[in-house]
């Protein structure tokens, strides 16, 4: 057992004055506790999904309406070819165009979403494709005049998208 | 028109596509725009200036008329 000293009571213990212990250089001060954080829980970074459908949907779109516009022509042909006399025979033949239909409905919906500097480009190319159509079968017209032979006006529509399609690659070009 | 975009999109390290893609337009848009190929809409303007947190004039600047 030990005695307690009574002069060792903290109360009565000197307290010393303030500023006792200036600051000093040598002073050494110790620095606040690290405080530590959890970190994140470590995912493996994870590959953005581009599937197929997601990166070509128009394309697929097109081509699929596209094959089936086919599809109906050949068959279309084909029961007009077996049945040249037939009451329904109009019907059958107008039938390619509900396909083709289709077909302009995608184009008319990928025009609107394309931002403005491709909807100029389009317009442009549009500007391009009428006036080369316009040029070419009014020359073609006067040509037939002197004798060459009559074309179907099946082949306007092609000479439209293929003149279209130049003149996408043409002004796209000069916005590069 | 000349603008500063480029000087922008370096600043914070973006690239054609990233802006593209806060703006919501193609890269090629982007690339035009930059180039002073193309002049952007009034909206894209807006977007532009938005985005770099700029006010307009701060981003484009219209060349001088000749007299």
């Amino acid at each position: 057992m030990t005695e307690q000293n009574p002069s060792q009571n903290p109360a009565d213990a000197p307290v010393d004055p303030l500023f006792t212990h200036p600051a000093s250089p040598f002073l050494r001060t110790e620095a606040p506790a690290p405080v530590s954080f959890d970190s994140p829980p470590h995912r493996a970074p994870t590959p953005p999904i581009y599937s197929t459908w997601v990166m070509y949907r128009t394309q697929i779109e097109f081509g699929l309406t596209l094959l089936a516009y086919l599809m109906v022509l050949v068959g279309s042909i084909t029961v007009l070819k077996a049945n040249p006399d037939a009451d329904w025979r109009y019907y059958v033949a107008v039938l390619p165009l509900v396909p083709a239909a289709v077909v302009i409905w995608l184009f008319l919906r990928t025009l609107s979403r394309l931002d403005e500097l491709h909807r100029r480009i389009h317009l442009q190319a549009f500007g391009f494709s009428l006036g080369g159509t316009a040029l070419l079968t009014f020359g073609y017209g006067f040509l037939e005049g002197v004798g060459l032979p009559q074309l179907s006006w099946t082949y306007i529509l092609p000479l439209i998208a293929v003149l279209w399609g130049i003149g996408v690659g043409i002004f796209t070009w000069r916005y590069r | 028109m000349k603008n500063r975009l480029r000087v922008l999109r370096a600043e914070l390290a973006w690239s054609q596509a990233d802006l593209a893609e806060r703006l919501g337009v193609s890269r090629q848009t982007v690339n035009a725009i930059e180039t002073g190929k193309y002049d952007p809409s009034l909206p894209l303007a807006f977007s532009l200036a938005r985005t770099f947190k700029r006010q307009i004039e701060e981003i484009f600047e219209a060349e001088s008329r000749r007299a």
